[in-house]
């Protein structure tokens, strides 16, 4: 419960002036423009621009979150635009480099393929038993076309999880911000009514890939069910059973992706598929950071559980003044809450208790690698399409 | 070769390939484990149930290993359809598993507290055992490995002898998945562990019927 000297605090946070709210902006400012001046210093002038226009961006976004005190709607901005640039610029160089989407198996097999963060859970049980990568990549520098190691990669996102916990869904994954954006197109939710035993699937599929990856000793997912293979690349189908994988990724990313966030305004690959999502979870145990709901001046009017994307707010959860733990730390149900009562809270610390010092030291971290992660992904794209049209 | 050696090896040889042979059964067994009620007693009634019948699969293998010879490297087409048909009976018996859940237990088969597929009530049959048979017989590379040695061997007994030892040896392997006991079952456990069986039993139906149909998988 809130202590009463201290209430204050509670409830929404007011908009702050400029000047405090530019002083808050300065270090993801700082941060931004470092991480944008390895393209600043290029002699590419489409690089330049777009290193220039993408540290912009992200400094405003952030600048608004501070301003406004609103997290959400400044977050989609970014997100949305990375889930639909980082397809256009990863289709864009494939056919670069071979002409097609559908990466022959013997490619594959020689590891010329990108690392993605989506497989980790399956790669774990045939790493520790076998020490091999069950993915088509390299453990070193220098593997795959991203010319990043496996390692390394892996190593930078273990370390942010255990930071932000599945706050990874909400401000690094290249993936969400497709469905994210169709999710805002439409007014109002067509379909309401969902049935609350969905959420778990992506744990079923979890354990199903982890297994399947184990016993066939390959990343099962990628090879079944990944609907974004439909936006970035996929074995190319030689025979009929090529062409059902590929068919099943496009009806997944149809269905999952496209139609679905339309008609029920959520992120329905992410709620219902994603077994990614599903083994992030597990790390909003060890994230310092969450969502609480601040029993004390909550209604409940249940406009928090209406607006959060990933249906991780239920009546019982309200009751126990939490979220599950699918929570993507979005911030929708903090904006949502007319009353202030769902809060950024930091663990071992009482809730409600200066709120907003939590949300911003969240921020600073999941804003940060969003610039380091989204911001490198943005600004490629942005110089793909630059040097198409300059 | 003497019995000893015979013995030593065959115990070896399924230590050794102990993990694969988890791995391989994992899809069936941990799911399928899963959705059976908790407590170690109730789990380990399901893996003896299972490892049973596995290893009465392991025996008529060896059987028909050590009379033909030549049955764990036939052409590669014969080999194939013998994939293709236990893939597809493995998908079915999985999915008829899953439905199958929670359906048992308000009729007699719940006195063995296992999940029950086929008929409801006394006949009802223990899915673990057909789930067992079904991994016993399926050739995976530790099961051909064993079935290559026993088809070396003089007399069927020994080869019975190779690969009852063989079993043995791999089941050391299945011993902590008893531990699985201590999962807390409720509903939401219940539901992912079913809707993991009928993932595993598609992708097994479909891995199926493309090797029937005489399709590569990949490429």
């Amino acid at each position: 419960m809130a202590d009463p000297a201290c209430t204050a605090f509670a409830g929404k946070t007011p908009p702050r002036s400029w000047g405090r709210a530019l002083l808050l902006t300065l270090p993801i400012a700082l941060w931004s423009l470092f991480m944008s001046l390895r393209g600043l210093l290029q002699p590419d002038r489409s690089l330049q621009i777009a290193s220039a226009l993408t540290a912009a961006f992200l400094i405003a976004l952030f600048f608004m979150m501070m301003k406004t005190s609103s997290t959400y709607r400044w977050r989609r901005w970014f997100f949305v635009a990375l889930g639909v640039l980082f397809p256009i610029e990863f289709i864009h160089n494939v056919m670069v480099l071979r002409g097609s989407m559908g990466i022959p198996i013997e490619e594959m097999i020689a590891g010329r393929t990108p690392f993605c963060f989506l497989p980790i859970p399956l790669l774990i049980l045939p790493a520790a038993l076998t020490k091999t990568l069950v993915f088509p990549g390299s453990l070193l520098p220098g593997g795959g076309m991203a010319g990043a190691g496996m390692a390394a990669m892996a190593g930078l996102w273990l370390a942010i999880t255990l930071v932000v916990g599945k706050g990874w869904c909400s401000y690094a994954c290249f993936f969400g911000g497709i469905e994210e954006g169709m999710a805002a197109l439409p007014k109002k939710a067509h379909w309401k009514k969902l049935d609350p035993r969905l959420r778990l699937v992506p744990w079923a599929v979890l354990l199903a890939m982890v297994l399947l990856s184990l016993a066939l000793f390959e990343p099962a997912y990628c090879m079944w069910l990944c609907p974004f293979k439909a936006v970035s690349e996929y074995v190319a189908a030689r025979n009929t059973v090529g062409m059902v994988q590929n068919g099943i990724f496009v009806v997944l990313f149809a269905a999952l992706v496209i139609v679905l966030p339309l008609l029920t305004k959520k992120r329905t690959q992410c709620t219902f598929l994603c077994p990614f999502g599903a083994f992030q979870s597990i790390f909003n145990k060890t994230s310092v950071f969450d969502i609480k709901i601040d029993r004390t001046v909550c209604s409940p009017c249940v406009l928090c559980q209406k607006s959060c994307p990933t249906m991780s707010l239920t009546d019982e959860s309200i009751k126990k003044g939490e979220t599950l733990m699918s929570c993507m730390k979005c911030g929708a149900c903090v904006d949502a809450c007319p009353k202030g009562a769902a809060v950024w809270h930091i663990r071992g610390t009482q809730v409600a208790v200066k709120p907003e010092r939590a949300r911003l030291m969240f921020l600073y971290a999941a804003w940060a690698m969003a610039a380091m992660f989204g911001g490198t992904i943005i600004t490629q794209d942005l110089a793909t399409i630059l040097q198409r049209v300059i | 070769m003497g019995g000893p050696f015979l013995v030593g090896e065959a115990f070896l040889l399924g230590l050794a390939s102990g993990p694969a042979c988890v791995a391989s059964c994992g899809p069936v067994v941990v799911p399928s484990l899963l959705a059976e009620g908790a407590g170690w007693r109730l789990n380990a009634r399901y893996l003896s149930s299972f490892l049973g019948t596995r290893f009465l699969g392991y025996l008529l293998f060896a059987a028909i290993a050590w009379e033909l010879g030549v049955l764990v490297s036939p052409p590669p087409a014969v080999r194939t359809l013998i994939y293709g048909g236990i893939h597809v009976l493995l998908g079915v018996a999985l999915l008829w598993y899953a439905r199958s859940i929670g359906r048992g237990c308000a009729h007699a088969c719940a006195a063995s507290g296992l999940v029950s597929i086929g008929r409801v009530g006394k006949r009802g049959v223990p899915g673990a055992a057909i789930l067992g048979l079904l991994t016993g017989v399926s050739l995976c590379p530790p099961f051909v490995a064993a079935g290559l040695r026993a088809a070396q061997l003089s007399n069927l007994a020994a080869a019975l002898l190779f690969f009852a030892v063989f079993f043995v040896a791999t089941t050391l392997w299945f011993v902590p998945f008893v531990g699985m006991g201590c999962v807390r079952r409720n509903a939401s456990v219940i539901f992912v562990a079913r809707t993991a069986m009928i993932l595993v039993a598609l992708y097994y139906l479909l891995a199926g019927v493309a090797m029937l149909a005489g399709r590569r998988i990949y490429g």
